[in-house]
C-alpha cells in the first residue's frame, strides 16, 4: 500500500506507461453490460487465444465500453508506435486475423476499422479519425471522460488518468466550506431529475455538527431506456467514488452508501471492487491519504423497487425496511437515513465533482447554459440508427442529438415521438425538437431531462400504445403507500386499456384528468405526483390522435392493445 | 419547554404543542378533518391523504396531508377550501372503487337488513348491511362528510379473497380493506410483534401475515390491537360480531393485576358485545391482550347461575336467599375458627375484600382468609417489608423509557400482558434487557443478555451481580452514600459473594454475570420485573432482598424509570392485602387452607369463586381439597369444579354488574362499571358478605351502596385516606394519595427519604437451589421463525403441527442413555408425561431440561375450551421435577391395521 500519494501516481504512471509506450500492443475490448450483452466475452477470450498461439507481444484487457453501443462489441488495437484502430461489431472469429495482420504484421483490416486516432496517420488508409465522427466530435466527455479507454477494475488506470488528483487537492488544499462554495459556484444542479442546486443541497448537510452523518448516491435508476448511472458505475466507478468521497468530506459526513437496485449485477460488481481497491489505497477507511478526514464506503443494495429510488424511500430500503417514500419534513438533512442527518445525490452529479474540484468551477460553468452548466449524458434507445450513451454540453438541441449523433432514423422514416426522461416525464412530438436539453427549457416544452433516457419512437409508434406501457410501467412500480397513487394508477391503465381496445367513451379523457389531477395534488411522493405527466404532455402533442381514439378511429399505423408493450413492463392485476 | 405554534385553521387561532401536526393540533380543538390512516397514539403514516388542506404560510400555498405536516408560525390553515373538497372527494371515490359501497351514501344504510330487497340494486355481498362493522364505520363517516356522488364511472373492482376466519377470536376479511396500514403499524411500533405486514406492492397491495401463513405462526399474540384500530370491517372479533352496541362504558379488565382501562360495548338487551383498551386508560394506554380483550364473554353467558341452590340429599335444589343464608348461618355458625376459611376472589374488588375480611374478623372471628391467587404471598409481603408498599414502586409506562430493564422469574408477557409493553417499547428504542429465567419466555427473544441459572439460584445470581458491580466500582455512590441506611454493612456482605463461586453455583459464566452487571449499572434508569415463578416462600424473600439491594446500591428506587415491579397473579390482589384479605395472625393462607382441608383441620368455608378456577396452576388441588368440606359455601357466576362441592351456591354479579373499584400493581385504584343490571338474583361479593353478615347477627354490614362500603374504607384503610368514587370517576388515582392531583407515582421520590437494605448471606442463599436432578423449564414463544411450523386444519381452525424439541444437556442424555436426536419423553414422577419429543443437546445446564411451544397453541386450546370464563385457566410455564427416558415407539395407525 502506497504511503503518500505522489507514491500513488508513481506507480499508476508506471503502469499505465508500460500498457501504452512499452515493446507491447495494447488490444482493448470494450466491456460494460452494453459489451457484455453483444458478446463481448467472447471477443475477449478470442482474442487472448490469438495471441497466445500467435505469440505476439500483446497485452489483451477489458476496459470499459466507449458508449457507441451500435458499434458493441468494440475492439480498438493500439501499437508500440502510438497508432490506435478501432474495430466494431467484431465477431469471436475475427480476432486471429486481426491478431495476426494488425498485430504482428502491422496491417490493419481497414474495412473492418470504423476509426483510427493517433500515431502519424499513416497505414490507416481512408479511416476518419476517432474525434472527427460527429458522434464523437460533438460530445464533451467530463462524467465519461474515461470510457473505452481504462479498466474499469483497475485503480492505477483511473489514477494514471487524472484520477483523485481532485480528492487529494480538497484534502490538502481546500476546506470543506471551499467546496462547497466551489460546487455552489459551479451551477451543478442535481442529475436525478429534480435539478436542485446540489452545492445548496450540500450546505444543508455541511453545518450539522452530528456525530454520524450519511452522504448517499442514489444508483436506482429504474427508468426503462436510462442507463448512465449504471454506465458510469460499471465504466468507472472510480470517478463516482472519488465524488462521494469529496462528497462526504465537504458535508464532514462519516459515512458513504452507493445504493444500486438488486440486478445491476455488473454495476454492483464493478463499485464493489472500486471500494475495495480504494480501501486498498488508503483512500477511503482512517485518516484518508494521511489527513484528519476519516470516511467509510459501502454498497447497499435495494429489492427490485421503483419507488426505491425516491430519497426517502431509498433510505428504507437501506434500513432494511419495506421501500416506501416517507413524508417530508423532516427533510434527510435533519433525519434521513437512521434517522440521521444525510445528504443524497444521483450518480452523475457525483461523477461530475472530481473534475469541478480539479479543474475549477469557472471550467464547469463555462460548459452548457446559463442556467444549467456541465453536461447532459444522453442515453439513446428506440427506433434510432446510432443508440448509445453520449455526454453533451447543455443547451445542444434535441434535434441535433437525434440527427447529427444519433443519425435519426432510417431512410425515409421521421421520428414521430420522443420519451425523455423516464416514464413520469412527458412525450414529446416534433415541435418540440428544436428545444435545448437543458432542465428549464425542457420543463417548459413537457418533458424533462430526468434520467437521461431518450426513446424514439418513428410513425409506427401508436402514442396511446406507448402511453399505456408508460402508466402500466408506473402502475407496476407505484409502492402502494398512498392512496392516489395506489389507486389513480391503476384507474388510468384501465382508461388506457379501454381506449386500446377501441371501447373507450369521450367522457373518458375528463375522467383520466381527474383522476390525474388528484394524484399530482394529492400523492406522498413524486411518482404519483408525476404521474399523469406522460398523459398531459400527450395530450399536448398528440391531442389529435388521442381525439381520434376515442372517437373510436383505428389507430394510425395499426391496431391498438395487441397485448404486447412497447415497454418491456410487467403489469399487475 | 417551548409553548408551541401559534396558527389559525379556519380562521380560528390555534395552538399546536411541540411536535404535534397539523390534525393533532386541531383534534385538541375538536375541529374536525377526516382521516383514515392517522391513529391517535401512533405515527402519523400520510397515505389515505384525506386529511389534506390548504396552508397558506411565508406567501405560498401548499396542499399538505395534515397527519404529517407541522404547523408554520402565522400559518392559514383552511381545512374545506373548494380545491381541498375536491381533491379528498376524488381520493375517497378512489377508495371506494376497492370497497363495497353501495349503501354507503344510501339513507337507508343502517335500517336494511341484509336479506331487504333494495331497490338500488346494490348486491347482497356488496352491501353495508352484511358489514359487522356497519354502525361503526369510520371510513363511511368521510364518505358522508366528503358528500360522495357514488355514480362513479370508475370500475369497481372486488377482491374476492378468501375470508380467513380460521385463527382464534378473530376474523381478517381482506375484501373490506382499505389499505390504511392501521394493523401493520400498530402490531410493530406499539405492540412489537410484527405479526402483520403489508404484502405485495402497487394497486395489489394490502396487509396481511407474511407469505400469508396463520397467525398462528406469525408471531400474533392475539391481544387484538389490530381489531381496535381497523376503520371498516376487515378486522373484527368472532364473537358477536354482528351486534350493535347501544351504549359504551369504560371500566376495568379483572383478568390480571396490570388493570387495563377498557371500554365495554354494551348491547341493548344489557350484553357486553365487545371489550377494547381505552385510550384514555393510564394503565394500558389503549392496549389489552387476549385474555381482556377476548376473555369478558363469560358475563353474557346463558349458564350463569341465576339463584341460589341448596343441598339436599345430594343435589343442589333451587332455593331463596332467605334459606340460603339460613342454611349459610346453619353451617358457619358455633364452629371453631380454626375450622373456617374465607376465600376470596381474585377479581374481588375492594370492597368485596374489605366486606369479606370484616367478616372474618368479626363475625367468624377466624384469621383464615386470602385472596385465591395469593399463593406466592412471599413476593409482595416480603416487598411491603423492605419498601413498605406490596406493589411496583412506579407506574407501568414508566417502563417505556427506562434505558435497561432486568426482568427475572418471571413471564410478564403472557401473564401480566400489557405491563411488557412499555418495556418492549424500551427495548425497541434502545434499553438493553437482562433476562434471567430458566425458560424461553417472549422477553428471551429481546435479551441481550439472556441468563439461564440452575433453577432456585436466582438470588445468588442477583446478589452475584450486585458484588459484580461492587468489583467494577459501578454503584450508584451518590445514592449509597446520601439515601441508603447500611450500605457499608451491605457491601461488606456482598464481598463475601466470590464470583467464581457464585457462578460455579448458579451455573452462569463469570463473564455474563459481569457483563449483566454493566448493562444494569452504567445505564441511566433501570427497571426490574421481578417475578418468583418456582420459588418458594423462603427463596422468594432471599430474592426480593437480593433485587431490592441491587435496585438501591444503583440508586433505581425513587426514579423515574427505575423502580421494581412485582409480577404475580389476581387482578385485585394488592386490593385483598390492602383490605385485609390476608391472613391474620397465625392465620392460614391460601396454600395453608387448601392443605388444612385435605387433612380435616379446616372444616367448613366460604369460596368467593369469580375466576377461581381448579384448572389454575397454582389452584389444581383445591377442588379436591373442598371436597373433603364439612360445609361449603361458594358465590360464583358460573357453575364450575369449585361449585360442585358446595352446600350452598350463591349467584354472583360479575365485573360488568358492579360499581367498585380495584387496585392494579401500580397502586392505582380504579372503577369498575355497571354495564348492565344483574337479570336475577346475582349479588356483588360485597353484598352477598353483608347479607351473610347481617344473617349471622353481625354489625357493621348494613350497607347500601358500594360507595358507602368505600367510604368506609376511606376511613381505615390509610392509604385510601381521602379517596371516594366520586374522585374515581375521571380516571384512577394511585395510593398513597389523598386527592387526584396528589401525585404518589413514584415511591421514594422525596430525595430524602431512606431505603434500608438487608445483608445477604451467601449460604442462606444458596440452600434455594434446586438439588433435583432433573428441572424441567417449559418456554412458550410468540414465533420461531427458525423452525419449520405446519399448520393444520382439519375442521374449522387452525392448529399448530411442528415437531417437538426438547433441550436436553449432554450430560443427563449420558446418564440416561439418551442419544442426540433421539425420540424422547419428559415424565414426572407420578407418570404424567409433560412433553414427547426429539432430544437436542440446547440444554445450557447440567439438570435442566426445556421445550419450548407456540404461543398459537395456547391460543387456539383457550379459544376451544368449553369454558366460558377460561381465562383464569390460562397454564403457566411451571417448572417441574421430571425424568427421561425414551419416547415408545408409536404405532402407526396404518400399520396396526394391516
Amino acid at each position: 500500500m502506497p504511503t503518500t500519494f505522489e507514491e500513488l501516481q508513481a506507480r499508476a504512471a508506471k503502469r499505465w506507461d508500460e500498457l501504452t509506450s512499452g515493446e507491447s500492443a495494447w488490444i482493448r475490448v470494450g466491456g460494460g453490460t452494453s459489451g457484455q450483452a453483444a458478446g463481448a466475452d467472447a471477443v475477449l477470450d478470442a482474442f487472448k487465444i490469438s495471441v497466445e498461439s500467435t505469440g505476439v507481444n500483446a497485452n489483451v484487457s477489458m476496459v470499459s465500453a466507449r458508449g457507441l453501443m451500435y458499434l458493441e462489441p468494440q475492439v480498438d488495437v493500439l501499437m508500440p508506435n502510438g497508432s490506435r484502430v478501432f474495430y466494431g461489431n467484431v465477431e469471436p472469429e475475427e480476432a486471429q486475423a486481426i491478431v495476426e495482420q494488425h498485430v504482428k504484421n502491422g496491417e490493419p483490416l481497414i474495412d473492418r476499422a470504423f476509426a483510427y486516432s493517433g500515431g502519424d496517420g499513416s497505414g490507416v488508409g481512408n479511416l476518419p479519425e476517432l474525434s472527427s465522427l460527429p458522434m464523437v466530435a460533438l460530445q464533451q466527455r467530463i462524467a465519461t471522460r474515461n470510457f473505452g479507454e481504462t479498466d474499469p477494475h483497475d485503480l492505477l488506470q483511473y489514477v494514471a488518468n487524472g484520477g483523485y488528483q481532485a480528492l487529494n487537492r480538497a484534502l490538502t488544499e481546500m476546506t470543506p466550506e471551499q467546496i462547497v462554495d466551489e460546487v455552489k459556484a459551479a451551477g451543478l444542479r442535481g442529475r436525478g431529475g429534480a435539478a436542485f442546486p446540489a452545492g445548496v443541497k450540500w450546505s444543508f448537510l455541511a453545518p450539522s455538527t452530528a456525530p454520524v452523518k450519511y452522504v448517499l448516491c442514489n444508483c436506482e435508476e429504474g427508468d426503462p431506456g436510462a442507463f448512465n448511472d449504471k454506465g458510469i458505475i460499471e465504466n468507472d466507478p472510480h470517478t463516482l467514488v472519488e465524488g462521494l468521497i469529496i462528497n462526504g468530506y465537504a458535508t464532514r459526513s462519516t459515512h458513504g452508501y452507493i445504493f444500486i437496485r438488486t440486478g445491476h449485477e455488473l454495476p454492483i460488481e464493478s463499485a464493489r471492487k472500486a471500494i475495495a481497491a480504494a480501501y486498498e489505497a488508503g483512500l477511503l477507511g482512517k485518516n484518508i491519504l494521511g489527513t484528519d478526514f476519516s470516511f467509510e464506503m459501502e454498497v447497499s443494495l435495494t429489492g427490485d423497487s421503483y419507488v426505491a429510488g425516491e430519497e426517502t424511500a431509498l433510505m428504507e430500503a437501506i434500513e432494511g425496511k419495506r421501500s416506501t417514500p416517507r413524508f417530508k419534513p423532516p427533510f434527510p438533512a435533519a433525519a434521513g437515513l437512521w434517522q440521521k442527518p444525510t445528504n443524497i445525490n444521483n450518480v452523475k452529479t457525483l461523477a461530475y465533482v472530481p473534475e469541478i474540484v480539479r479543474n475549477g468551477s469557472d471550467w464547469f460553468k463555462s460548459i452548457g447554459t446559463e442556467t444549467t452548466s456541465g453536461t447532459a449524458i444522453v442515453c439513446l434507445s428506440g427506433h434510432i440508427t446510432y443508440p448509445g450513451m453520449y455526454e453533451v454540453p447543455m443547451g445542444m438541441t434535441i434535434r441535433d442529438v437525434l440527427e447529427k449523433i444519433g443519425g435519426g432514423v432510417s431512410e425515409g422514416e421521421r421520428i414521430k415521438v420522443l420519451q425523455a426522461g423516464g416514464p413520469l416525464n412527458g412525450l414529446l412530438g416534433e415541435e418540440a425538437f428544436d428545444t435545448m436539453i437543458d432542465f428549464d427549457a425542457m420543463s417548459a416544452a413537457g418533458a424533462s431531462i430526468g434520467s437521461g433516457g431518450i426513446i424514439v419512437g418513428n410513425e409506427t409508434t401508436n402514442v396511446v400504445d406507448l402511453l399505456r406501457s408508460l402508466i402500466a410501467f408506473n402502475q407496476f412500480e407505484s409502492c402502494g403507500k398512498c392512496f392516489p397513487c395506489r389507486l389513480g394508477n391503476t384507474h388510468m391503465l384501465e382508461i388506457l386499456d379501454r381506449m386500446c381496445q377501441n371501447k373507450a367513451k369521450s367522457a373518458d379523457l375528463a375522467l383520466l384528468e381527474r383522476v390525474g389531477t388528484s394524484m399530482k395534488a394529492g400523492s406522498l411522493c413524486g411518482h404519483g405526483q408525476l404521474g399523469f405527466n406522460p398523459i398531459a404532455s400527450a395530450l399536448k402533442y398528440f391531442g389529435d390522435e388521442i381525439q381520434s381514439c376515442l372517437a373510436g378511429e383505428i389507430a394510425p399505423g395499426g391496431v391498438y392493445g395487441d397485448g404486447t408493450m412497447i415497454l418491456p413492463t410487467r403489469t399487475r392485476p | 419547554m417551548a409553548d408551541g405554534t401559534t396558527f389559525k385553521i379556519d380562521g380560528q387561532e390555534v395552538t399546536a404543542k411541540p411536535g404535534q401536526t397539523i390534525l393533532q393540533a386541531a383534534m385538541d380543538q375538536d375541529i374536525y378533518i377526516p382521516y383514515l390512516c392517522y391513529y391517535p397514539k401512533m405515527k402519523p403514516q400520510g397515505s389515505c391523504r384525506a386529511c389534506m388542506v390548504e396552508v397558506e404560510a411565508n406567501g405560498r400555498t401548499m396542499t399538505v396531508a395534515s397527519c404529517t405536516t407541522p404547523p408554520m408560525p402565522d400559518a392559514e390553515v383552511a381545512t374545506n377550501t373548494e380545491a381541498v373538497q375536491d381533491l379528498r372527494k376524488n381520493v375517497i371515490e378512489l377508495l371506494m372503487t376497492e370497497h363495497p359501497h353501495g349503501c354507503l351514501t344510501c339513507h337507508r344504510i343502517e335500517l336494511c337488513g341484509p336479506q331487504d330487497i333494495c331497490q338500488r340494486h346494490v348486491t347482497v355481498t356488496d352491501r353495508c348491511t352484511i358489514c359487522p362493522k356497519n354502525e361503526r364505520c369510520e371510513l363511511k363517516d368521510t364518505v358522508r362528510l366528503v358528500e360522495l356522488d357514488l355514480r362513479t364511472p370508475l370500475n369497481y373492482h372486488r377482491r374476492d379473497l378468501p375470508i380467513h376466519a380460521d385463527d382464534p377470536f378473530y376474523d381478517r376479511d381482506y375484501n373490506l380493506c382499505i389499505v390504511c396500514s392501521r394493523c401493520v403499524r400498530v402490531c410493530d411500533e406499539v405492540r412489537f410483534d410484527t405479526a402483520l405486514t403489508l404484502t405485495s406492492r402497487s394497486g395489489v397491495a394490502l396487509v396481511g401475515t407474511s407469505h400469508g401463513t396463520s397467525l398462528l405462526e406469525s408471531g400474533c399474540e392475539f391481544c387484538g390491537a389490530c381489531v381496535d384500530v381497523c376503520p371498516t370491517g376487515s378486522l373484527t372479533e368472532r364473537n358477536y360480531k354482528w351486534e350493535k352496541a347501544v351504549a359504551e362504558v369504560t371500566t376495568v379488565c379483572t383478568n390480571c393485576p396490570v388493570g387495563c382501562q377498557m371500554i365495554a360495548e354494551v348491547n341493548k338487551f344489557g350484553k357486553v358485545v365487545r371489550f377494547k383498551g381505552d385510550l384514555a386508560g393510564a394503565a394500558n394506554n389503549g392496549q389489552a391482550c387476549m385474555t381482556g380483550k377476548f376473555g369478558y364473554e363469560y358475563t353474557n353467558d346463558s349458564a350463569r347461575l341465576k339463584r341460589p341452590y341448596i343441598r339436599e340429599g345430594g343435589i343442589l335444589r333451587k332455593a331463596t336467599w332467605d334459606e340460603a343464608l339460613e342454611r349459610i348461618k346453619q353451617g358457619l355458625s358455633e364452629r371453631v375458627a380454626s375450622e373456617l376459611a374465607v376465600i376470596t376472589s381474585p377479581r374481588g374488588s375492594n370492597e368485596d375484600q374489605y366486606t369479606a375480611a370484616k367478616f372474618a374478623s368479626s363475625v367468624l372471628k377466624t384469621p383464615n382468609i386470602d385472596s385465591a391467587l395469593n399463593s406466592n404471598s412471599a413476593l409482595l409481603s416480603r416487598l411491603e417489608q423492605r419498601l413498605g408498599a406490596g406493589a411496583a414502586t412506579n407506574p407501568i409506562w414508566d417502563l417505556e423509557n427506562s434505558k435497561s430493564l432486568l426482568v427475572v422469574a418471571g413471564n410478564p408477557t403472557e401473564e401480566q400482558n400489557v405491563l411488557a409493553v412499555p418495556a418492549k417499547k424500551a427495548v425497541r428504542e434502545g434499553a438493553k434487557l437482562v433476562v434471567i429465567d430458566s425458560r424461553e419466555t417472549e422477553l428471551t427473544r429481546y435479551a441481550t443478555e439472556w441468563l439461564r441459572p440452575k433453577p432456585g439460584s436466582e438470588a445468588l445470581l442477583i446478589a452475584g451481580i450486585s458484588r459484580a458491580i461492587l468489583d467494577e466500582a459501578l454503584e450508584n455512590k451518590d445514592f449509597v452514600g446520601s439515601r441508603i441506611e447500611n450500605g457499608e454493612e451491605l457491601k461488606q456482605s456482598l464481598w463475601t459473594f466470590d464470583l467464581a463461586k457464585v457462578s460455579r453455583d448458579t451455573g452462569i459464566e463469570d463473564a455474563q454475570i459481569r457483563r449483566a452487571a454493566r448493562i444494569f449499572a452504567e445505564t441511566e434508569a433501570g427497571a426490574i420485573l421481578l417475578g418468583n415463578d418456582g420459588l418458594n416462600a423462603a427463596a422468594t424473600e432471599h430474592l426480593v432482598d437480593a433485587v431490592v439491594d441491587l435496585a438501591a446500591i444503583t440508586g433505581n428506587i425513587g426514579k423515574v424509570s427505575g423502580g421494581i415491579f412485582p409480577l404475580f397473579q389476581g387482578a385485585n390482589t394488592i386490593g385483598a392485602r390492602d383490605m385485609g384479605a390476608t391472613p391474620g395472625e397465625n392465620g392460614l393462607d391460601i396454600a395453608g387452607m387448601i392443605a388444612g382441608m385435605s387433612t380435616g383441620a379446616v372444616k367448613a368455608a366460604l369460596v368467593m369463586a369469580d375466576g377461581v378456577s381448579g384448572h389454575s396452576p397454582t389452584l389444581t388441588s383445591l377442588p379436591s381439597a373442598l371436597e373433603k368440606l364439612e360445609f361449603l359455601v361458594v358465590s360464583a357466576a358460573l357453575d364450575s369444579e369449585i361449585t360442585h362441592h358446595a352446600d350452598v351456591v350463591l349467584p354472583a354479579a360479575t365485573y360488568a354488574e358492579q360499581n367498585s373499584t380495584v387496585t392494579n400493581v401500580e397502586r392505582r385504584v380504579q372503577m369498575l362499571r355497571v354495564t348492565a343490571k344483574t337479570r336475577h338474583e346475582e349479588k356483588t361479593g360485597w353484598e352477598t358478605i353483608a347479607a351473610i353478615g347481617n344473617a349471622m347477627g353481625g354489625s357493621g354490614f348494613d350497607y347500601s351502596s358500594s360507595s358507602e362500603v368505600f367510604a368506609e374504607i376511606a376511613g381505615n384503610i390509610p392509604n385510601y385516606t381521602g379517596m371516594s368514587h366520586e374522585m374515581l370517576q375521571s380516571g384512577g388515582v394511585q395510593w398513597p394519595a389523598t386527592s387526584a392531583d396528589n401525585d404518589s407515582s413514584v415511591l421514594f421520590a422525596d430525595s430524602s427519604s431512606l431505603v434500608t437494605v438487608v445483608t445477604l448471606d451467601y449460604d442462606e442463599l444458596a440452600q434455594s437451589i434446586e438439588n433435583t436432578a432433573l428441572t424441567f423449564a417449559p418456554g412458550r414463544v410468540l414465533s420461531q421463525p427458525e423452525r419449520d411450523v405446519v399448520v393444520r386444519k382439519p375442521a374449522d381452525l387452525n392448529y399448530v403441527d411442528r415437531e417437538q424439541l426438547v433441550q436436553i444437556h449432554p450430560d443427563d442424555a449420558k446418564s440416561a442413555s439418551l442419544n442426540e436426536g433421539d425420540m424422547i419423553q419428559v415424565k414426572t414422577d407420578d407418570d404424567h408425561v409433560l412433553v414427547r419429543g426429539r432430544a437436542v443437546f440446547e440444554s445450557p445446564q447440567a439438570g435442566l431440561v426445556g421445550s419450548t411451544t407456540l404461543f398459537g397453541e395456547l391460543a387456539t386450546r383457550m379459544h376451544e375450551l368449553d369454558a366460558a370464563d377460561w381465562s383464569p385457566q390460562m397454564p403457566g410455564l411451571g417448572y417441574s421435577a421430571v425424568i427421561l427416558e425414551s419416547a415408545p415407539v408409536e404405532q402407526e395407525a396404518g400399520a396396526a391395521a394391516d
